[in-house]
Order: structure tokens, then C-alpha cells, then sequence
């Protein structure tokens, strides 16, 4: 992990393919965009695969197995804190008490886990 | 200008966030002031942290940066229609900066213009992108430079987790997309053993599978 950051040839060209990326995304259908039209089905996987991709980042985040060869899951603080700032979010649709609530369960959380 | 203003706070709130998330995941300071003047999309700079922390491969990180980003294909298609009569190095330029808030300002009061192109059109465009490219850079500046004050011990790099979920649940908004983010969190929980990270793509793949499954089902209920 350490090593990954300090290489910084990984670094800058981790940050110049999502410069790509922005680019392709966005301006590619200004560009090009009248010689392919969009069908209607590729509209609809369209809308799903945002909502996928970043469902499957946060997932294994918060329930992390223990070993890569185990299924057995940690359940910890991040879990619940998580929950919280869901149900804020539920309750106040601000998306800064969210992360505000998410942090302060979440350092509560470690404190009281730390101290049992 | 006054339609901007409420938008223009979730940037700035958006931006601290993501720039603090920079710094606390690892990166150096001056890598992460290159990334929020180069890339500048908060959801895709989120989405690659925990990859870029993990030593994901490059292309991995290209894709899933694709992936987050595909809403603006869609976004730059419907927008299209309003540019298309300039130059391409014009139409370049819009297309780059154009982000979630300029769009969702600018639809409902032009969607249904019968004229589409007009320069008052494109002013109220730029209008919208101008003062929220100046509101993203600075916040997420001084989110960089207060991330190097904080501790570590503090945990920050969570606060980037919440600030994905909050981008994540609004899009829960229907049944076939709550079936394929099951789906597709399901699937990245179970595959998250595999290397080089291609859980994170099985999961892209089952949940759009799942989504227009569910779709069509939910329809021939009717």
C-alpha cells in the first residue's frame, strides 16, 4: 500500500487516466456525437452501472473479510456508523449532517469498542 | 445567479470533503492539487482513493473512473442539441466543465426550448459552470490544506466513505435500481477475494444484468 503512493509514476498515472476519463465522459457526445446516436437500450444499462459500481466500492469497505481467503466478515464500528448516517440522511436529506453524524458515531463507536 | 447560489453550497461542502479524503488516503499534497485541477469529478476522485490506497491496477482505476462517470454521457447527449454549432475546441471546453449541478439548473428551463443554441442559452450555461468550477477548486484547496493539519488518528479517510454513500443512495430512487445495487453489493461483497479488484467489475456487470431484469419483470406484473 505504502509503496503504491510513493511511486509516483502509479500516482500521476492513476490522475491523468481519470483526467481521460472526465474528458471521454463528458465531451466525447459534444464531439462526436451526431455520427452515434444513443440507443434506447444502451440508455437503460447506462443508468445502472453508476449506482453498481459505486454500491460495490462502498460494500467491501464497510464489511471487509477478515483474511482474502476466509468469508468471514468484520463487523465493526464502520458498519454501524454507516447505518447512523443513513438514517440521518433518511431523516434530514443534508448531506453534511450526514457525513458530521457518520464521523461523530463513528469516533463514539471506536471509543466505547476500544474501551469494553 | 440566485438559481446557482443553493447548488453552489453542496459544491463547497462536496469539495472540502473530497479534498480532505484526498490527503487522508495517502496522497501527497501535490498529487492531490493535481488531481482536483485535472480531474475534477468528485464522485469518479472518491471512487479511485480506495483503489489507488490498495495499489489497484491502472486499468482498473480507468475503468471504474469510466463507470461512475457514464452519467455524463448521457448528460453531454442531452446537452448536445444546445452546442452544437460551435467550434469544436467551444463544444471541447463546455463538454469538460460541465458538471451534475449545471445540468440539473439547466434542463428544466431549457429542455423544452424550441429554439435549441441561442447565446442566451449558452450564457445561462456558462453562468452555471463558472462559479462552480471557481467554488469546487477552492473548497477542495483548502480541504487538501486542512487534511495535512488533521491527525490521522481522527480517521478522516471515513468521512470519504460517507460522502460516497451520500452520492450512492439518492440513486436508489426506484425498484429495479434498488434490486441491482442488492445485486451488485451482493456480488462485491462476495467477490471481493479475487485479485487485481475484477470484483468491482463483476459487480458493475450483475448489477446492470439485475436492473434491467427487474425492469422488464416489475413491467409484465402490470
Amino acid at each position: 500500500m505504502e509503496q503504491a503512493l510513493a511511486d509516483h509514476w502509479y500516482l500521476y498515472g492513476a490522475i491523468g487516466l481519470l483526467t481521460i476519463c472526465t474528458l471521454l465522459t463528458r465531451a466525447s457526445y459534444h464531439l462526436f456525437g451526431h455520427r452515434v446516436p444513443l440507443s434506447e437500450g444502451v440508455r437503460r444499462a447506462l443508468r445502472y452501472a453508476p449506482a453498481a459500481a459505486l454500491t460495490a466500492i462502498i460494500v467491501p469497505i464497510l464489511l471487509p473479510w477478515s483474511a482474502p481467503d476466509s468469508m468471514a466478515t468484520v463487523i465493526d464500528q464502520r458498519l454501524f456508523a454507516a447505518l447512523v448516517a443513513i438514517w440521518l440522511f433518511q431523516k434530514t436529506r443534508n448531506v453534511l449532517v450526514m457525513i458530521v453524524g457518520g464521523m461523530v458515531a463513528f469516533w463514539l463507536l471506536r471509543a466505547l469498542i476500544g474501551w469494553w | 445567479m440566485i438559481a446557482v447560489r443553493p447548488a453552489l453550497i453542496a459544491t463547497f461542502t462536496w469539495g472540502l470533503v473530497t479534498g480532505v479524503a484526498m490527503v487522508k488516503s495517502g496522497l501527497t499534497e501535490s498529487a492531490a492539487v493535481w488531481m482536483t485541477l485535472f480531474v475534477y469529478a468528485g464522485s469518479a476522485q472518491l471512487t479511485s482513493l480506495p483503489l489507488i490506497a490498495s495499489g489497484a491496477p491502472l486499468w482498473l482505476i480507468f475503468a471504474a473512473g469510466l463507470i461512475v462517470n457514464l452519467r455524463f454521457l448521457i448528460f453531454s447527449a442531452a446537452l448536445q442539441p444546445y452546442f452544437q454549432s460551435l467550434p469544436w475546441y467551444k463544444r471541447l471546453t463546455y463538454g469538460y466543465f460541465t458538471t451534475d449541478m449545471s445540468f440539473v439548473l439547466f434542463m428544466p428551463r431549457f429542455g423544452d426550448a424550441d429554439i435549441k443554441g441561442t447565446a442566451a442559452q449558452r450564457s445561462f450555461f456558462l453562468a452555471t459552470i463558472v462559479p462552480g468550477w471557481f467554488t469546487w477548486q477552492t473548497s477542495s484547496l483548502l480541504g487538501i490544506a486542512l487534511g495535512s493539519l488533521v491527525p490521522t488518528a481522527w480517521s478522516l479517510d471515513y468521512a470519504a466513505v460517507l460522502a460516497l454513500m451520500a452520492i450512492t443512495i439518492p440513486l436508489a430512487n426506484s425498484r429495479p435500481m434498488l434490486v441491482s445495487m442488492l445485486a451488485a453489493g451482493v456480488t462485491a461483497w462476495i467477490s471481493q477475494g479475487l485479485p487485481l479488484r475484477l470484483g468491482l467489475l463483476a459487480a458493475v456487470v450483475v448489477g446492470i444484468v439485475s436492473g434491467i431484469w427487474a425492469e422488464t419483470a416489475l413491467k409484465k406484473k402490470r
